[in-house]
């Protein structure tokens, strides 16, 4: 099973930043307040460590201190060395430092891509192993209670996508291949393609990345715990072309290959989709993109779908604000007003929502969705590093994104990882514990 | 990796005991100038592995005169804090490799980063 999970991180996070990792240079996005502000309460002369720093950005907060930064995955480290920064390649599961001796670690966003609690686990223990008693420890993780995210499940896979992150200004070829791309697609008419920047998925990419992971997991449950696909924005789209045949697939709780092919012939025979590629390939994508594209908003479709607890539990609360999206009078910021002003928009979601058949020639509709999510960009989201707002090009050549990966990840809910500690990492104490960009933010001392 | 790193580092490969201090083998070292903090390094001292930290610098032929034992009263020696400085922060590996003393297996360091990734395969 911990081989199945080690596959699961390997394929499905170690692999996507690695590729992804040349995107991370340009995303230098500014320290998180919370983090920036603990890291400078740390004593002049602490030994700090960030767990998975990724491109160190937390690695030149505090000057008076000597900060140490890991991770997993070369390119990110390289990364921060070309910054001047003291890093290197390790496991979290298996750290290769002294009991006792640093006075502070941080870990911002790594815990969630352990694919089991008892990896999540070790992980922790790991980090509270080589902390000095009295030393603190800083962890985030993504909520299941975002803002700008809805999650089907606590372990999904969340699409990475290139577009939304800024464009490389040095790198004036990326223009012109995509542009390319761009009327290679218009061409084409078996590949399902999206029309926004930061809503794109590509569905051949999609399928190779389902296809290897099958070849690598040739057993039934890919990794302990159930396993779903979680698209965020692209899922509205993708799933309306595809249909119900392969969203019953993606949220099944265990994936063979046998249901696998099945799905890929029907999704492969699903030919009207082209229709409204064609036309909509062409639409301007928004200025500012942002995840918080609303998807929460046309994602409550799928809830119906959905047997899962955790939407049982929350579906009320959810369905209000769909409904209040939808309300003409909320128009005060100005971002629901187009689809306020339609009330048969609002009739074709709840019809979709009713109907699970395929609606993939439905390409009024898809239209709508994706004014709809023009309209509910922009705003608060930060979540992430893939949140961070970006300048995207208004070029339509920068529609169409060839390099959609899929990261794991396990949402926290409320309480799961204070109570993780408190049950299972005796040796630390939690000090504080709160809700911070989308995070939890658990802060506990080495006893 | 600057020897401050080195002297946290210990091998965590399977079975290994103690694992500390790992051998260094250096193919390139650059010395760099870092701007002396004499607070930073005094706080610093008391949380290392004093001898490792010596006999890992002796190896490397920057010593620096260190004395094998640590003697009380250092805080007001700001020589021999400057000494512990430059071994700490200013002499850097930048190719080369770190070999556990028990296990004999090495981790690779490449443009100055250690490569600490266990090869499961040869676990």
């Amino acid at each position: 099973m911990d081989y199945e999970a080690a596959q699961l991180e390997n394929q499905h996070v170690h692999s996507v930043y690695e590729s992804t990792a040349p995107y991370f240079n340009e995303v230098q996005s500014k320290a998180w307040p919370k983090v920036r502000q603990f890291l400078l309460e740390q004593k002049p002369g602490s030994l700090i460590v960030d767990i998975g720093c990724g491109t160190g950005k937390y690695l030149s907060v505090n000057t008076e201190t000597y900060n140490l930064g890991c991770d997993y995955c070369e390119p990110l480290v390289e990364i921060g060395r070309n910054n001047n920064l003291e890093v290197m390649m390790c496991d979290n599961l298996n750290l290769p430092f002294r009991d006792r001796c640093f006075d502070t670690v941080i870990s911002i966003g790594v815990i969630h891509h352990f694919s089991t609690k008892q990896r999540r686990i070790r992980a922790i223990k790991e980090m509270a192993r080589i902390l000095l008693p009295g030393g603190q420890i800083m962890l985030y993780v993504w909520a299941m209670e975002q803002k700008s995210r809805r999650f089907e499940k606590q372990d999904v896979f969340v699409p990475w996508n290139k577009a939304l992150l800024p464009r490389r200004t040095s790198d004036t070829s990326q223009c012109e291949s995509r542009q390319n791309s761009a009327l290679n697609a218009k061409q084409h008419n078996t590949t399902l393609k999206s029309m926004n920047e930061a809503e794109t998925i590509n569905l051949h990419n999609l399928r190779q990345t389902l296809e290897s992971k099958q070849a690598h997991h040739s057993g039934n449950c890919i990794a302990a715990e159930s396993c779903c696909i979680k698209f965020s924005n692209e899922d509205t789209r993708l799933y309306s072309a595809i249909g119900r045949s392969i969203r019953s697939w993606f949220f099944s709780r265990s994936l063979d290959e046998s249901s696998l092919r099945r799905q890929i012939d029907k999704m492969k025979s699903l030919s009207p989709m082209s229709g409204w590629v064609n036309s909509t390939v062409s639409v301007q994508p928004s200025r500012h993109c942002s995840l918080d594209l609303g998807h929460q908003r046309i994602i409550l479709k799928e809830h119906t779908f959905d047997d899962d607890d955790v939407f049982i539990k929350n579906s009320s609360h959810e369905k209000q604000q769909w409904f209040l999206t939808l309300d003409p009078s909320n128009t005060e910021n100005g971002r629901h007003c187009e689809l306020a002003q339609d009330g048969t928009k609002q009739a074709s979601f709840r019809a979709e929502s009713k109907h699970c058949s395929c609606i993939c020639s439905n390409e009024s509709n898809m239209r709508n969705q994706s004014t709809v999510l023009h309209r509910t960009s922009t705003t608060e989201s930060s979540d992430s590093v893939l949140d961070e707002t970006v300048a995207a090009s208004d070029q339509e050549a920068d529609t169409l994104d060839y390099n959609a990966y899929l990261r794991y990840y396990h949402v926290f809910r409320e309480g799961e990882l204070r109570s993780l500690l408190e049950s299972d990492v005796p040796e630390l104490h939690v000090i504080s514990c709160c809700f911070d960009h989308g995070n939890w933010c658990v802060i506990a001392e080495k006893k | 990796m600057k020897l401050l790193t080195h002297n946290m580092l210990r091998s965590h490969v399977t079975g290994v005991t103690r694992g500390f201090p790992l051998i260094i083998r250096a193919d390139e070292v650059k010395v760099n100038s870092v701007d002396f903090n004499r607070e930073f390094v005094s706080r610093m001292i008391p949380k290392l592995e004093w001898e490792a930290l010596v006999e890992t610098a002796e190896s490397l032929g920057h010593g620096s005169g260190l004395p094998r034992e640590l003697l009380s009263g250092y805080e007001n020696d700001e020589e021999f804090l400057k000494k512990v400085h430059h071994v700490l922060l200013e002499v850097e590996i930048i190719e080369g490799a770190l070999k556990c003393p028990e296990s004999g297996t090495e981790f690779p360091i490449t443009r100055g980063i250690p490569n600490m990734l266990i090869n499961e395969e040869e676990s």
